[in-house]
């Protein structure tokens, strides 16, 4: 371009700028309006861009802290030092919230203060999480309270939390050491991992997952903005007409137009980088699901913030040259021909074909560990989806003209859409894309779903809490004692459990035996006769030794050394002169049992410490918060039991990730579009106040002018929505294929997304309804 | 003291009697008096913001005054609802605005057969009805056309067919011309007075244009919200 041509450029694009601004009160409200619609668009993209920063820093605050398991093997025999420091997992659930817990006691001056933390608590006191210290000041936290029977004496630091929701504490203690097992209670002389983690390869049917949340969610976003620099656009066309009127020709008012959407999409980047900072710092004061954030963890990656300065004003005059190009701008005025140029329907179809092609050749690439290849999915996902954008304005043109007229209101609506149809599609096109993206995500995730999902082979019927006893505590007797009396607890099982040996120095030749009372072992086995002394061998095992060890009168040995080893601390047991042979209950707590089973008075005394006790609590549905009063006298007992809630089924962490961030995004641009339509709304209803008076003056009934209105967005949004459906489903079939997983439809999700969609329509006319009726009002008819 | 309110012409369809009205701070009627009679045609005049069309707006029930009386047809319209005056403004009144205010998306036939539409009557016998009136005033051949596609004397003649097609008893015309050469301005107003005898409608043409005004029976002048009756004054 030669350079008075730039010049030509530069000054229309300023001089558009300048209108945008110097408009008097009409121009700065469609300025502004446009720069709250991008302003919208750009904080969440700048949100979503955020993301993985924040997952990122999540798992290294995580990191940092890490205590326990890293030093499972040389704890055995760790001795104090100056730098050690003992660790009590002490981890909880109140009301199925999870609170992280660590008990502390420093052994010498310079053990290491976990991250958060400026200086131990002493015993009897504790430092909490925000989150934690609100939650206890709550008049529902009574159990809590009594769970958690330390003084508050701080606060921890952001260091040493993973999410501002996160519900921890720290406590301060003593006597641990001699209860330190490498595993619920540890010596450590540092936090955070002592290693790098080899770094696992994403799953690739996850990766696909993510690729494809992130296409669904930022689409959408996309459609949003380039709706959004088209707010006002009829008004400024007839500023426009009166710039031909003085001599500017054609492609002077169409740049002049760009500078204009330029400048609402300059000053939407500025409001997107404010409502960024204020969605950051709203976003650190909500939990969704488990996951919180701290208003720090959202920084999106520079790169990507200048990606957004950058393509979302490239984006604005793109759009407006764009959508110019059928209006025809005359001195006189705007010209749009009454019956304009027919949307042609060829160029329409090649983007999702486009999409599909480059879609198929990875189909099947999920089955073994395949990759997918990165920029062909969201290559391929943003074509279909961009394919309904395309198509939508299409179809409702084709539709509506094909519409009879009926009432009042159907006629005042068919009409307007027969007349242009194209504003009513691009309002319902952010809503199209985001069904469609969320049906096919809802379909694949739906069909993955298993290959996540792991069984944990539990009856949540036959138990609902697991106590695990840490060795040294109660002995298991007397806790499961305590727990019956437990308020809250319905029935107790409590059993051990051990390895035999058939000699002193063979602890690979074994068997396993479960202890317990006769009441218990009865919730495993089907046991007709049962006295405490009693030994039994669980059904037919398949193990030869099992059975041979299993002879009556034999001696078997706990805790057997190695072959070489010095003679250890083995407990010799004779087993009595009867073996009892029971069978394995079918709805057993443990599954797949197999070997000795013993009442304690058939065991030497000395053989309790090698055992590895498990409560199982049925709790008493009549008592309310049940579990949480059992875990309560759980920590009365010792502080150091471990308590599981037992659930049926177990998500991979990734997974339900996933998931999660589907939701929280879903969410966040459903109410993005709905704020959109409604401006979208508004500025036409603005545009029409005049007539809308006028025909409230000769009698035209409210309810007619309102139920037009509806028809008018529930035409086009039924019919966005019909698209939405085909191509969701279509691409979700598409990513199932890609993963070698059968195609279903679980129907009752697809109808719920399009459902919400649907919703979001109403709730947005539902909420136009009172400025409609304002507009209506007879001031609207005065001129002076 | 005040001055006693004169009684209006007996016989008079619409009498307004001491209309006072102010938007905020600004007062647009300040006692005015006002009656027509069936097929008369009143012009009101006065200049910019004087307060005519608010005058108008009351008269048709169309915004409250603040105070005052108006009865139309022997019934107060301050007793009246919104829904009632609703019913009133489209069985018994017409209306025709400066600019028209057509619909722009529906044919001009379908803007005339609106308020019958409006009214119950099925859409195949409003449009039948509203080509009659088209015919009358010589745009019926513009019926499939859109508005955008008509000028703006014919979109006018069409928005006089449309305050007509009801046989109302008033047409409230506010600036009918307004918009439209001398030429054009004059044959709708011919137009619009011929069909309105026609039907004995009563006429209230609010106008700051002589010529316009010439085509009344009687003129009022409104100024700083207070009406004159020229006749009376005379």
């Amino acid at each position: 371009m030669s350079s008075p041509a730039v010049r030509q450029w530069y000054r229309d694009l300023a001089m558009g700028l300048r209108f945008a601004f110097t408009g008097g009160r009409e121009g700065w409200v469609r300025a502004v309006l446009t720069a709250v619609g991008v302003g919208l668009g750009v904080a969440l993209l700048l949100l979503t861009t955020a993301i993985p920063n924040a997952m990122a820093t999540r798992e290294s605050r995580e990191a940092a802290r890490q205590d326990l398991g890293i030093t499972y093997y040389e704890n055995g025999d760790s001795k104090p030092t100056d730098k050690s420091l003992i660790v009590a997992d002490t981890d909880t659930e109140f009301q199925y919230e999870e609170i992280r817990g660590r008990l502390l006691e420093p052994e010498g001056a310079d053990a290491p203060l976990p991250p958060g933390l400026e200086k131990f608590p002493a015993p009897g006191e504790m430092v909490v999480s925000p989150a934690l210290a609100e939650m206890l000041e709550s008049d529902d936290a009574r159990l809590l309270r009594g769970r958690l029977p330390y003084e508050t004496v701080g606060t921890i630091g952001e260091a040493g939390l993973i999410g501002s929701k996160e519900l921890a504490y720290f406590a301060g203690a003593d006597g641990l050491a001699k209860r330190i097992d490498g595993s619920v209670v540890a010596r450590i002389e540092a936090f955070g991992q002592t290693e790098e983690q080899p770094e696992e390869p994403m799953d690739p049917v996850l990766l696909l997952l993510t690729l494809v949340v992130f296409a669904v969610l930022l689409m959408p976003v996309a459609v949003f903005i380039a709706t959004a620099v088209r707010f006002g656009g009829e008004q400024r066309d007839r500023r426009l007409a009166a710039l031909r009127l003085v001599g500017s020709d054609g492609r002077m008012t169409r740049r002049i137009a760009a500078g204009e959407a330029l400048a609402g999409s300059v000053l939407g980047l500025a409001f997107g980088t404010v409502f960024f900072l204020l969605g950051r710092e709203i976003a650190g004061s909500v939990q969704i699901l488990t996951f919180s954030v701290f208003p720090s963890y959202l920084n999106p990656s520079p790169a990507l913030a200048l990606l957004v300065a950058f393509a979302v004003p490239a984006a604005a005059v793109a759009v407006t040259l764009f959508a110019l190009r059928g209006v025809v701008i005359e001195p006189l005025g705007v010209v749009r021909t009454a019956k304009p140029a027919r949307r042609r329907l060829w160029w329409r179809l090649l983007l999702p074909l486009g999409g599909l092609a480059l879609l198929s050749p990875m189909i099947g690439q999920g089955s073994d560990n395949g990759q997918f290849n990165e920029f062909m999915v969201i290559g391929g996902v943003v074509l279909l989806l961009f394919g309904v954008t395309a198509l939508l304005p299409w179809v409702v043109e084709a539709f509506v003209a094909r519409l009879g007229s009926g009432a009042v209101s159907w006629q005042l609506a068919v009409r307007r859409l027969q007349l242009g149809s194209g504003s009513a599609a691009r309002m319902v096109n952010g809503i199209a894309v985001a069904v469609a993206g969320a049906v096919a995500l809802q379909m694949l995730f739906s069909g993955v779903e298993g290959r996540f999902t792991e069984s944990t082979g539990l009856d949540t019927t036959r138990a609902q809490l697991e106590l695990a006893l840490p060795q040294g505590g109660a002995p298991v007797s007397t806790v499961g004692e305590k727990l019956k009396q437990a308020k809250g607890t319905d029935t107790v099982a409590a059993l051990s459990t051990s390895t035999v040996s058939a000699t002193r120095k063979a602890p690979e030749e074994g068997t396993e035996v479960t202890v317990g009372d006769c009441v218990s072992l009865r919730e495993l086995a089907q046991i007709p006769s049962c006295e405490d002394g009693d030994v039994f061998l669980m059904g037919a095992p398949e193990d030869p030794t099992t059975v041979t060890l299993a002879t009556a009168g034999r001696t078997l040995y706990f805790d057997a050394s190695y072959k070489g080893e010095e003679r250890g601390a083995e407990v010799a047991w004779k087993l009595p002169g009867e073996v009892k042979k029971v069978a394995e209950r079918p709805d057993s707590l443990r599954t797949a049992m197999s070997g000795l089973m013993a009442t304690p008075g058939a065991l030497p005394a000395k053989a309790e410490p090698f055992l590895y006790s498990t409560v199982y609590v049925r709790t008493d549905p009549t008592v309310p918060d049940a579990l949480d009063e059992v875990r309560n006298a759980a920590v009365a007992i010792d502080p150091l039991i471990r308590t599981w809630e037992w659930e049926t089924t177990r998500q991979v962490d990734e997974f339900a990730t996933i998931q999660t961030g589907l939701l929280v995004g879903a969410a966040a641009v459903l109410a993005l579009i709905g704020a959109s339509l409604l401006v979208s709304q508004l500025e036409q209803l603005r545009e029409r106040r005049k007539l809308l008076s006028a025909l409230v003056a000769f009698g035209t009934r409210r309810r007619t002018l309102g139920l037009s209105v509806l028809w008018q967005t529930a035409v086009p949004i039924a019919l966005g929505l019909i698209l939405a459906l085909s191509f969701g489903l279509a691409l979700g079939a598409v990513l199932l294929r890609m993963t070698s997983v059968p195609v279903t439809i679980d129907w009752a999700n697809v109808l719920a997304m399009t459902g919400i969609g649907g919703a979001v329509v109403l709730l947005v006319t539902a909420l136009s309804m009172p400025p409609l009726m304002r507009m209506m009002r007879p001031e609207g008819l005065r001129t002076e | 003291m005040t001055a006693p309110t004169p009684m209006p012409p007996a016989g008079s369809l619409l009498v307004a009697t001491d209309l006072r009205k102010a938007y905020g701070p600004t007062t647009a009627l300040d006692g005015a008096e006002f009656s027509i009679h069936p097929g008369e045609v009143v012009a009101v005049m006065g200049p910019s913001g004087s307060g005519k069309s608010t005058l108008l707006h009351c008269l048709a029930g169309i915004v409250p005054p603040d105070s005052g009386s108006i009865v139309y047809n022997g019934r107060e319209m301050a007793t009246m609802n919104d829904t009632q005056r609703s019913a009133l403004r489209r069985s018994e009144f017409g209306f025709v605005f400066q600019f028209g205010q057509l619909v722009p998306e529906l044919t001009c036939v379908e803007n005339v057969a609106l308020p019958l539409r409006l009214n119950g009557a099925s859409r195949k016998e409003a449009e039948q009805t509203s080509l009659g009136w088209m015919r009358r005033l010589e745009v019926d051949d513009l019926a499939r056309k859109r508005p955008s596609e008509v000028s703006g004397g014919q979109g006018q003649r069409v928005a006089v067919a449309r305050s007509l097609v009801t046989n109302p008893r008033v047409l409230f015309a506010d600036e009918p011309t307004g918009a439209l050469d001398s030429l054009n301005g004059e044959r709708v107003m011919e137009l619009l007075t011929e069909a309105a005898r026609s039907t004995n409608a009563a006429v209230v043409l609010v106008t700051h244009e002589a010529r316009v005004a010439a085509y009344s029976d009687r003129e009022i002048v409104v100024r700083d919200g207070k009406s004159r009756d020229m006749e009376r004054a005379v």
